[in-house]
């Protein structure tokens, strides 16, 4: 008999996942540099939670996850953080699965579900293109349906961890005559099918986490298609929920503070009333970003929904986190100069990799120019 | 529209918030800060009167003393409101502090009377204990069984209307919290005008003789004085979130009505994205006033501590920012004396300077944190 992990308290809850979480993490994965390990590396970890039952907080108990309400998926996240277990290849997991789930046949979801817990099937999002990025409805990727197949040509971009996946769900145009938004249906790709080439991308900090997929006459089965044909980018545009508050969660900056204040305390800087100034700022803008993260999570907690206004968190959010790493580069004076860490007598500051690592999230899952043109129109009802 | 958002279950905070904005229809701030300023008038105290009878003052001291026993929530939410309708009033001294430093003190007359005096309206109580966020201790001495006492304190508010003075002298390394009468000798007053027309005083004590039972407290510990100073400063930090709110709905409204080059201002991106951050800057304002007071409300001292100088820091910031910004986007409108924004600006400097500016707060709360 699945527990029912909505009925616990929330503190018991955050107990009983903690110590486990605690007990089974490999010590050698936690808090790992890099931001998006593969599966191979975090293979132990991906398997243990599956055998476990808790590699899918939010699915639906029927469909092999946890079931879990907004409130007692914070608490899932928090203790992940807390305890710096890595990221997994979530995207079947965050993405895949509640697209399936909302919108897929009954055959769909019994065929790809299971795969993803059991990690046979590792997914990747084939969204953005050379020429659709933030203006995401002008993607060019055709399909065209010919014989119970949709044949796929086009390239996609910044598909992370495409080189590590085997399936893609995938953008894609159907109707060149429709309006951009209403052209648009999402075809799940087996990615080992001929035509299909990945090429890795090297990124700022020298790591290959995203690629350029390639689709030359890629044939795929009409059936592979979710929902119905020309609906995508309502189905694109849903797949993230309550999920959004995530993007806001002020992890990173407070993981770069804590670096800041370590060399700054190996430094000697808080003598400097000039640097105390700037790190005062720093810290309130930390705290204040958690007060605001706290009233969005009340409402989830309380049973509510999110709405729009959500997004300013992840603007403040990635900003911070910019501004926190860019200050680390200046305690470092000249040694700002090195790629290599920063030793201090209480153990390395990774201020380069933070500096680098920190151009990232304020580009990604809607730059802050896209969240601002959003909180504009809907939250602030401006005009135009 | 930002604001406090909180679990009001049996909807009084609804109703304080609409009971102010009731008040604020028939006494609209930025009339009331026109005719004061400019004519040496410290306050409205027809309006004072008027708050009085209305229960919003000494809403926090303690039922013993006849006050609404209400809680930092309450205080909070009407703050709030009169910062948004832009309403002057020495609220955060002359009730939320006053109030705090009777209910600290043990029984006395001098305390009755005062707390009495104080929620009728007909004594207008104003703490003169600090000055750029710190504590002043004038110089006592005894005389018999009087108490003498010398020494200045700037920037007090409402020095003309008050009736009573709270102060805190030194003698013999205690320090006494004391009550003097406005008209008491040996007090003396000097002005100068504060940023919104209204004065802000020196309060110059020479020789100046209390009797003992004007003594509130004893020995009062400087703990004491800090945690009612916090208290008042969330609610100074309310009201420089109403302020913040009501600003960026001003400078929301103005460009959404301001049409150029054929269309309203608010359509072009550059505006818009400009909005927004305003818009980000007093929400988490009020979010930050929020998390203080559910700190308050618990049993941690030292994380509610930290909390209030979060939020007068952020709210401070915040209401500045908007108010300069919104004056920007108003053009040279914006800079006119007829426009209300100005008014709004000012405000947020005079309540921003008041129980310390952020980059003080700040500072502070960094040098309390890592003290730990």
């Amino acid at each position: 008999m699945q527990t029912d992990w909505n009925a616990l308290p929330d503190e018991e809850f955050r107990a009983i996942f903690r110590e486990w979480v605690d007990a089974n993490c490999p010590a050698e994965l936690r808090f790992m540099r890099k931001q998006r390990p593969t599966y191979e590396e975090v293979k132990d970890w991906y398997q243990a939670l599956s055998k476990k039952g808790w590699l899918s907080p939010v699915w639906p108990v029927e469909y092999g996850g946890m079931g879990l309400n907004p409130a007692k998926h914070m608490i899932y996240v928090e203790e992940w953080a807390r305890l710096g277990c890595p990221r997994i290849p979530d995207h079947g997991i965050g993405l895949t699965g509640p697209l399936l789930i909302q919108y897929g046949t009954e055959e769909q979801k019994a065929e790809f579900l299971p795969k993803i817990l059991s990690g046979e099937h590792l997914w990747c999002q084939g969204y953005s293109e050379p020429n659709a990025g933030s203006d995401l409805a002008s993607l060019r990727t055709s399909a065209v349906l010919e014989d119970g197949h949709f044949v796929v040509n086009g390239q996609k971009i910044w598909t992370t961890l495409a080189h590590c996946a085997n399936w893609i769900f995938v953008l894609v145009r159907t109707d060149k005559e429709a309006k951009p938004q209403r052209g648009i249906s999402v075809l799940l790709v087996d990615m080992t099918l001929p035509g299909v080439t990945v090429r890795p991308i090297a990124n700022l900090r020298g790591e290959k986490d995203f690629c350029e997929v390639f689709f030359d006459n890629v044939k795929v089965p009409a059936h592979r298609l979710v929902g119905e044909v020309n609906q995508g980018w309502t189905l694109a545009k849903s797949v993230l929920g309550h999920e959004r508050i995530f993007l806001g969660a002020p992890t990173r900056p407070e993981y770069a503070l804590g670096r800041l204040e370590k060399l700054a305390n190996a430094r000697g800087a808080f003598e400097d009333p000039a640097f105390l100034s700037r790190y005062a700022k720093l810290r309130l803008d930390l705290y204040d970003l958690g007060s605001s993260f706290e009233r969005f999570a009340k409402i989830l907690r309380s049973g509510g929904e999110l709405g729009s206004d959500v997004s300013m968190l992840k603007i403040v959010n990635t900003e911070l986190y910019q501004r926190i790493t860019e200050e680390m580069l200046m305690l470092a004076g000249e040694e700002s100069r090195y790629n290599d860490d920063l030793e201090t007598e209480n153990g390395d500051v990774d201020a380069m990799n933070l500096f680098l690592d920190s151009r990232a999230p304020a580009i990604f899952g809607g730059s802050n120019e896209i969240q601002r043109n959003i909180l504009a129109k809907a939250v602030l009802g401006l005009p135009g | 529209m930002p604001q406090l958002v909180m679990d009001d279950e049996d909807g009084e905070l609804a109703m304080l918030r609409d009971s102010v904005a009731a008040f604020a229809e028939s006494n609209p701030g930025p009339k009331t800060v026109r005719a004061l300023r400019g004519n040496g008038r410290d306050m409205d105290t027809a309006q004072w009167a008027e708050m009085a009878e209305a229960g919003w003052l000494g809403l926090m001291l303690p039922e013993e003393l006849g006050g609404a026993g209400l809680g930092i929530r309450h205080q909070a939410i009407i703050s709030e409101a009169l910062g948004r309708a832009l309403i002057p009033s020495p609220m955060a001294k002359a009730s939320v502090l006053s109030s705090l430093l009777l209910a600290a003190a043990p029984d006395s007359a001098e305390r009755v009377r005062l707390a009495e005096g104080l929620i009728a309206g007909s004594a207008i109580v104003v703490p003169a204990i600090e000055a750029n966020g710190h504590l002043v201790r004038l110089n006592g001495r005894r005389e018999g069984n009087m108490i003498r006492i010398d020494g200045h304190i700037e920037f007090v508010e409402a020095a003309h209307s008050a009736t009573d003075f709270v102060v805190l002298a030194e003698i013999d390394g205690k320090t006494l919290a004391l009550s003097i009468p406005a008209n008491a000798a040996g007090l003396s007053r000097a002005d100068k005008e504060g940023v919104e027309g209204t004065p802000l005083s020196i309060l110059v004590l020479e020789d100046c003789r209390v009797a003992p039972e004007k003594c509130l407290i004893e020995n009062v510990e400087a703990k004491t004085v800090e945690k009612a100073i916090d208290l008042a400063r969330l609610a100074a930090s309310a009201e420089l979130s109403g302020n913040a709110s009501r600003a960026f709905d001003m400078a929301r409204e103005y460009t959404i009505n301001r049409v150029q080059f054929g269309k309203p201002i608010a359509s072009f991106q550059v505006i818009q994205h400009r909005l927004v951050d305003l818009w980000t800057e007093a929400e988490m304002a009020a979010s930050a006033v929020v998390n203080a007071i559910e700190f308050l409300e618990g049993d941690d001292e030292k994380a509610a501590r930290l909390a209030v100088l979060a939020a007068k820091a952020r709210a401070s910031d915040a209401a500045s920012l908007i108010a300069r910004r919104a004056i920007h986007l108003y053009g040279a409108m914006g800079f006119t004396d007829e426009s209300d924004i100005g008014l709004y600006l000012k405000r947020a400097i005079n309540l921003g300077g008041m129980l310390g500016q952020a980059e003080q707060l700040r500072r502070q709360f960094v040098i309390e944190e890592r003290a730990a």
